[in-house]
């Protein structure tokens, strides 16, 4: 027996808990305790994946007695050749790829310059994590204005000193590190903060000590602090994959429609097309679950590939 | 008898649940309507004080409404049948409408032969939208209109005279330039909706061409009338330079701040414009500027409403609200809060909304416009993002001056029809 095993299984059986106790097996216990969370995972998250996954092999419309009709991989070979894939595939890349640098490798330096301030630091923290509190939609009505080429602050400035902007929004090629800086920006503070939650645990005695010894501010950082910091990186790493390309939706759709030119639509702005606009609903489905796909294959890679090097024991 | 805790929790029970149980002799069952809608803020009061006008006119029906973002409407309403939720009256964007004809159990609105003598308090052609042959499945309801709206004081700066309006593009073209040169502000602006659908429909219709077939699955924009009016709206920003290149709501803003000279929108814009102008500059409106020689054709923008609720006394209450929407007065006072359409035929006929057009001059416009709206084009549904996409893409690439209207239409034509044709082949 288990150490572990709650008491009143493991009571005699001669006693009425030991008579219970052989009514009902011994995982009835752990079974019980896990069933809230199993069963609210099993309802809001596992069924509505399953039926999405059948969504996304059938024709329908979601009216209860009409008929759906089973089409196979028709809707994802569908959802394939949209005219809007190819560029949402790239862009989607575009934005994982970008988000890397300013999501999660720019927090690092700021987490370890607001650590080094101590208590000082404090209002730079509340600051930085300001922007995070503020709904996207807020923030990119507010983009919206600054950039606007008719009297916006961002080209009225500019023209001040002499520089002629022209509108980022409605430039093919810019329009997306708009998105990209509002929402790294948006996030981090919060990423930050996570960082400095990392640090914290970083005893400062050896720091000291490398001091002592004649190290370098560089030297602490590459050779201790980084290190130590890996399990942070990593967890932010997966959340910045995950959730970056929510957090462009709600820019995406108030600042350019997914345009000019296709220029800042991703796969998860496809797929609220596909089930939202065109109210395709089998599409919709079929582009989630390729999403779900990418995202899961993504994160298995990270994990094989990071994981194996990252030091949990400090 | 002794209370015991088991007759207790009866007696509990049975007051709790007297109310719901015992109806008084005569009283009628309450129906309750659920109404789905986009209106917000002061629109959104207005429906709601004429949704309690009809529930107090009509006592056996509670109508609850809910409202949902204008795009997400459609989705919300399959989602609703699909959850068995019930949905009866939700006003529908015009160009999704044969997605609920096709797709979702839409209620003939004169099934019962009647409904078409209170059908006919509206003007004809704001029928078309919902009619199939004839039956009659949407009725006219937030509609509005594409006008000009101007800002007299940039007018004056410029050197121009507020009072004669520009009544077609070449004379919005002259002012525009004007007001760019004297004043350094913006010209002239259109609004184009989302994927820049309404506004290539629009542009395309008042010079005269068809934007869609009448069954949405062919776009025909490539006659020599759509090519003119792309190549006009191209040569705005690119050769007069007079349209500053930004979206709806960077244009919307700039108008409201008093940066723009000129901007066509919706009438149901109007409110908030007299409002944002208020002290700051002097508003102009006038109608939507002719193509050259061309009749004006205006396509509606906005809602009709549809009914969802299934037979027996949900779609008969659901048809008398329908009913009640239709009446002059109602219509016109709907107008009259909200910046709409109104919808009635002769809606001056009513003597409280010709005071209102003597004493807010504004609207005149929007109603001499009536007789020149036609229905906006429909989309079938699937395909349909990808192709409003296509002609989104065309028109920026027209702004950015990439290759002229005939060389770029043609194709996005072509392209957009075989979008159409893939994702709504033939069965």
């Amino acid at each position: 027996m288990g150490a572990s095993r709650p008491e009143a299984l493991v009571l005699s059986p001669s006693t009425e808990e030991g008579r219970r106790a052989r009514r009902f097996p011994p995982w009835t216990a752990p079974a019980l305790y896990l069933a809230p969370m199993v069963v609210l995972l099993a309802l809001f998250t596992y069924w509505p994946l399953i039926h999405t996954v059948w969504l996304s092999v059938v024709k329908w419309s979601l009216v209860p007695g009409r008929p759906s009709v089973f089409v196979g991989a028709d809707n994802f070979a569908a959802v394939v050749a949209s005219p809007l894939f190819e560029a949402a595939a790239w862009n989607t890349a575009l934005y994982l790829v970008a988000s890397i640098p300013l999501k999660v490798i720019l927090p690092i330096p700021i987490a370890v310059f607001l650590w080094s301030l101590g208590p000082r630091g404090h209002v730079y923290r509340t600051v930085l994590f300001l922007p995070t509190l503020i709904s996207f939609v807020v923030v990119s009505v507010v983009v919206l204005w600054l950039l606007n080429p008719m009297g916006g602050h961002v080209p009225t400035l500019l023209r001040m000193v002499g520089i002629a902007m022209g509108n980022p929004l409605t430039d093919a090629h810019a329009a997306i590190w708009v998105v990209i800086g509002l929402s790294a920006w948006k996030v981090m503070g919060f990423h930050v903060l996570i960082y400095l939650a990392g640090l914290a645990s970083i005893p400062r005695d050896n720091i000291e000590a490398m001091r002592i010894d004649g190290a370098s501010d560089w030297q602490v950082l590459r050779d201790l602090i980084w290190p130590l910091l890996a399990p942070t990186t990593l967890f932010v790493l997966i959340s910045t994959i995950i959730f970056t390309l929510q957090q462009t939706f709600t820019p995406i759709d108030i600042l350019t429609e997914g345009g000019p030119q296709n220029g800042t639509t991703n796969l998860f702005y496809l797929v609220y097309q596909l089930a939202m606009r065109s109210f395709d609903v089998g599409q919709g489905a079929a582009g989630t679950v390729m999403l779900f796909a990418g995202l899961l294959v993504l994160i298995w890679a990270k994990f094989r590939l990071l994981d194996r090097r990252v030091e949990y024991d400090r | 008898m002794s209370l015991t805790r088991r007759r207790a929790l009866a007696l509990a029970g049975g007051t709790l649940a007297t109310p719901f149980l015992v109806r008084p002799a005569g009283a009628q069952a309450k129906v309750t309507l659920s109404f789905l809608h986009y209106q917000t803020g002061a629109a959104g009061q207005t429906l709601r004080r004429l949704l309690d006008a009809f529930q107090a006119a009509n006592p056996d029906v509670e109508v609850r409404d809910t409202f949902r973002q204008s795009e997400q409407i459609t989705a919300e309403i399959q989602a609703a049948i699909a959850a068995r939720r019930p949905v009866d009256v939700a006003q529908v964007i015009g160009k999704n409408i044969i997605f609920h004809l096709n797709n979702l159990p839409a209620a003939q609105i004169n099934e019962d032969p009647a409904a078409n003598a209170w059908l006919a308090r509206y003007l004809p052609t704001f029928l078309d939208l919902g009619r199939v042959g004839e039956k009659i499945y949407a009725i006219p309801h937030a509609y509005g209109t594409p006008q000009l709206y101007i800002n007299r004081d940039l007018f004056r700066q410029a050197g121009l005279d507020p009072a004669r309006e520009p009544r077609t593009w070449d004379e919005v073209i002259e002012a525009a330039k004007a007001i760019v040169a004297k004043t350094g502000r913006g010209g002239v602006a259109q609004l184009h909706a989302a994927n820049k659908d309404y506004g290539t429909m629009l542009m395309v219709t008042n010079a005269g061409g068809t934007y869609l077939a009448r069954d949405g699955m062919k776009a025909m924009f490539d006659s020599p009338e759509g090519i003119a009016a792309m190549q006009l709206w191209q040569d705005l920003a690119v050769k007069h330079k007079v349209m500053p290149i930004a979206n709806d709501q960077q244009w919307t803003a700039a108008f409201s701040a008093g940066q723009l000279g000129m901007y066509m929108t919706s009438s149901a814009a109007l409110r908030s414009f007299v409002a944002a102008a208020q002290g700051k500059f002097d508003l102009g409106v006038t109608n939507y500027p002719l193509f050259g020689d061309r009749p004006r054709r205006v396509p509606n923008s906005g809602a009709a409403v549809m009914v969802f609720a299934p037979e027996g006394p949900r779609r008969q209450a659901a048809i008398r609200l329908l009913e009640f929407f239709s009446r002059r007065e109602v219509a016109n006072r709907w107008s009259r809060d909200t910046g709409y359409m109104p919808l009635s035929v002769d809606p001056l006929a009513d003597p409280e909304m010709a005071a209102y057009a003597q004493e807010f001059p504004y609207v005149q416009p929007s109603i001499r416009q009536m007789a020149e709206t036609v229905d906006t084009d429909r989309w079938p549904a699937f395909g349909a993002i990808e192709a409003q996409t296509e002609i989104s893409n065309m028109v920026d690439a027209l702004w950015a001056g990439r290759a002229t209207a005939s060389e770029l239409v043609p194709r996005t034509v072509a392209r957009v029809n075989d979008i159409l044709a893939k994702a709504n082949p033939v069965r």
